[in-house]
């Protein structure tokens, strides 16, 4: 009876506790959560990707990615006007548009955010020596003097990081960063701003299409089963992580097929893969690399780890940025690896040591290495000997261009929505010693490869245009894809969750969620 | 008694000039083990695709280029000045970023160590009174398990069930996302009692009410078990059954004799909890997105922060490190046992 008694007033206190002391979410505002903090929103310094979405809703940039991955004007008033020898860039602005502080944006603005970038940005590397000087002809023409033809100048003028900024308000900031504040051309402005916690406003003097919402309220979980147990509770409206463990990813995939909650899926743009050290024994050997590569089972991989959520890949291009998605890397066969190993001495007594770093703090990247060993030792277990080994990402990016792993899983998300941010950084290289790498990308990458005939064909790409520039660039995945510096594994894209009251959550082709888009459905 | 202060004033002076040896000994080892740790805040903060010109101009920039004994005897230098730097990552004055993050850690702290003694003294004296009893064993059970669960399975089961399953407390944070919260002294519980605001203090108690009741919870168990230990031990002593024989009632028996002998011991234990908890709190705070101090030292150490590292590791030591003096010189005055 006691027992029943104290029982009784537990539930009784834990029922008061709730509905006396959670305060009541009366407002008309989203909650929008996602992993860790916002340490900046200076356009010259975030790199996270919910820094940039906090971005992408406080401002504008000069152009944006449309879903179907087009290149659509914002705060350009038509597309960039190339000059025939394709070293100057015209651009003309749209007017009437004003800053957050009510100055108005114009090519002074521009110059200044971009001048900026190129003097403090922590990703200043993306625009390199790319832009010699920039012009402003009139007050709202913005012209770009390059040093050297680029094509993917285009693209780059997407870039967050470019998001124009109120030279009066940034007047003391133009060599240093601003954290805590930003005052852009956006649909939303700033109203509050803590590490944690960031709330945006609609802009009421905003010149283009209005936000659907009443707001939104930014909140930063520090880990996966925060992020779940927050949305699975009810505590958020929205979702939006890329962190997200994938167990956890399969649980909302399987409750938005349900109808329970909604779920937004954004261009697949990331892609996982081996590197592997093309200078030194065994990885120098072109059979090798091809038996490793046809050893890996991508389905199996895809199936077990990411429960079909990341689709198997054979490119390290993204498929979104092609015609046609001809798979090019060579497709799973254990049984071409071991005649390609039995060639090579391996087999029959003599095993290829295979030694396989992981990052420790990415748990898919420890599920990958262990489905491949499993795979291997069921195939292939007396030609390979996987030897399994973690550390954190930190080290093992340090680490890479030092040559420290003869293989190596990590993963890719290019800067910028092109081919080349793809294929530049890993295989580009400004020293090529027959086919070794001595300087550049290639060596960053930890693959030490370097082909004379790629470094050629980028630099042709540079002055070309259009489906030419294109296939130029596809011609250096081939030739990548017959000698394997690297193994891709998948590739991945990020997904955002809602609730039912609110609606699907929508990405553009730079894989931003339009949070002016999102709103209650009851209203 | 002049004499015994006079003693007591050496013992604490003595105590006080190691303070700054502590400091420089765990300082240089936060350096060495920093440099020796594999990684490199440059990859941290730009990631694995920025070329080696732009890691070269930041490394410049942060001074990781200079040789290692010049970046020690500056580190040194900054600290000997109370300057802890700027944060790699964010440039962002390092006191400044302690400060800001030390309230919220300071209140989930005491929160927790009053929960901890609201559970674990009452069971400690319950299974005290039921000695060899049922609740006796139930009561000693429950210590040892306490202290035995790591707080971050503790922190991860109780926010599954409760902020999950149940949603009785909020999964995380220290304020509603929907409130913009007081911003006085950073104690959210003093800003919201300072501007007179009920909702505010309901909101901020509702939040602090899971992480600081679960930790409490953990570390209840070593007051129980040593309240338990202790009392018995003092109530079997001499000079209890002395008091006992010369007729004093045993009220103030317990209140007057056994109970303030009982609780020097634990004056000492409550001291290494506490400090203690600047380890223990650490994934609490991770759990719980508590935006404290050891949430920044989780975040300053996967980026390779070395300066903040380095400032909250010096500056966590110092309060560690007074706080056991202080509880070594207070033990030493209530305690005449004790010789110095």
């Amino acid at each position: 009876m006691q027992n029943k008694f104290f029982i009784f007033s537990f539930i009784f206190l834990l029922s008061f506790i709730q509905f006396s002391c959670a305060p009541k979410n009366n407002s008309k505002r989203i909650i929008v959560a996602s992993s860790g903090k916002v340490e900046s929103l200076d356009p010259a310094r975030v790199t996270t990707l919910k820094s940039f979405q906090l971005l992408a809703s406080l401002g504008d940039t000069l152009y944006e990615l449309n879903s179907n991955g087009e290149l659509v004007p914002k705060l350009a008033s038509g597309m960039p006007i190339v000059s025939d020898d394709k070293l100057r860039i015209t651009i003309n602005l749209k007017q009437n548009i004003y800053f957050h502080d009510g100055t108005q944006f114009d090519a002074d603005a521009m110059k200044f955010s971009i001048d900026r970038f190129r003097r403090i940005g922590i990703n200043k590397y993306i625009l390199g020596d790319k832009i010699d000087f920039i012009e402003t002809p009139s007050k709202f023409k913005l012209v770009l003097n390059l040093n050297e033809p680029s094509s993917s100048i285009n693209a780059l003028l997407t870039s967050i990081n470019l998001t124009p900024i109120s030279p009066t308000f940034y007047k003391d900031y133009s060599d240093k960063f601003l954290n805590d504040n930003f005052i852009g051309t956006g649909k939303y402005f700033l109203s509050n701003f803590s590490n944690e916690k960031q709330l945006i406003e609609p802009n009421p003097r905003y010149w283009g299409v209005k936000p659907k919402n009443y707001g939104i309220n930014f909140i930063g979980y520090e880990n996966s089963s925060s992020l779940y147990g927050a949305l699975k509770s009810k505590q958020i409206d929205v979702l939006l992580s890329n962190s997200i463990e994938d167990i956890q990813r399969n649980e909302l995939n399987l409750s938005s097929k349900e109808n329970k909650i909604k779920e937004g899926v954004a261009p697949e743009t990331q892609i996982t893969f081996i590197s592997l050290r093309t200078n030194i024994y065994p990885f120098d050997s072109l059979n090798i690399r091809l038996a490793l590569s046809k050893s890996i089972n991508r389905k199996l991989i895809s199936e077990k780890v990411s429960y079909n959520l990341r689709k198997p890949l054979r490119n390290i291009v993204p498929p979104i940025f092609k015609e046609s998605n001809q798979n090019l890397w060579p497709e799973y066969n254990p049984k071409e690896a071991r005649i390609l190993l039995e060639k090579e001495g391996f087999c029959n007594g003599k095993k290829l040591n295979f030694p396989l770093t992981y990052r420790s703090n990415v748990p898919s990247d420890k599920l990958i290495s262990l489905i491949i060993k499993e795979d291997i030792k069921n195939y292939l277990s007396d030609c390979i000997s996987i030897d399994i080994n973690g550390v954190e990402s930190t080290t093992m990016y340090k680490n890479l261009s030092k040559g420290a792993y003869p293989a190596a899983i990590y993963d890719w998300t290019g800067l910028y929505s092109d081919p080349e941010a793809y294929l530049k950084p890993l295989l580009s290289c400004s020293e090529i010693v027959e086919n070794t790498c001595k300087d550049g990308e290639s060596v960053l990458s930890g693959s030490f490869w370097g082909s004379k005939q790629i470094e050629n064909l980028f630099r042709e790409s540079d002055s070309m245009l259009g489906n030419n520039r294109l296939n130029n660039l596809l011609k250096i995945e081939k030739i990548a894809s017959e000698s394997i510096p690297y193994i891709p594994i998948w590739i991945s894209s990020q997904r955002a969750w809602s609730q039912k009251k609110i609606s699907e959550p929508i990405f553009n082709g730079a894989g931003i969620i339009s949070l002016s888009d999102l709103e209650f459905l009851n209203e | 008694m002049s004499r015994n202060l006079n003693k007591l004033l050496n013992y604490s002076l003595l105590k006080v000039s190691l303070i700054p040896l502590m400091l420089w000994i765990i300082s240089s080892l936060v350096f060495i083990l920093l440099r020796v740790a594999p990684g490199d805040p440059v990859d941290a903060i730009l990631g694995s695709g920025a070329n080696e010109v732009s890691r070269e101009i930041l490394r410049n920039k942060l001074g990781l280029n200079e040789s290692l004994i010049n970046q020690y005897f500056s580190y040194i230098n900054d600290i000997l000045h109370l300057n802890f730097g700027q944060s790699l990552s964010t440039e962002e004055p390092v006191l400044n970023i302690i400060l800001k993050s030390l309230p919220a850690s300071l209140e989930l702290g005491f929160f927790s160590i009053l929960s901890a003694m609201l559970i674990g003294f009452p069971l400690g004296f319950l299974g005290l009174v039921n000695r060899g009893k049922k609740t006796d064993y139930l009561v000693r059970i429950f210590g040892i398990a306490t202290y035995a669960i790591p707080p971050f399975w503790g922190a991860m089961l109780a926010q599954l069930l409760l902020s999950v399953y149940l949603n009785i407390f909020p999964i995380g944070g220290r304020f509603p996302i929907f409130q913009q919260q007081p911003q006085i002294t950073g104690f959210l519980v003093l800003d919201s009692i300072l501007s007179n605001n009920i909702i505010y203090l309901k909101s901020c108690l509702y939040h602090l009410a899971l992480p600081s009741i679960m930790l409490g919870l953990l570390l209840s168990g070593i007051f129980s078990r040593s309240l338990r230990v202790n009392l018995d031990k003092t109530l079997r002593s001499d000079y209890v059954n002395a008091a006992i024989c010369r007729g004093i009632s045993r009220k103030k028996i317990f209140l007057n004799h056994a109970l303030p002998n009982a609780l020097l011991p634990i004056f000492t234990i409550s001291g290494l909890t506490i400090a203690s908890l600047a380890g223990g709190a650490l994934l609490f705070e991770v759990t719980f997105s508590w935006p404290g101090i050891a949430l920044r030292l989780h975040e300053a150490i996967s980026q390779r922060d070395y300066t903040l590292v380095q400032g909250i590791v010096i500056f966590t030591s110092m309060i560690v490190v007074s706080l056991n003096l202080f509880v070594d010189i207070l033990v030493a005055f209530l305690d005449p046992r004790i010789e110095y």
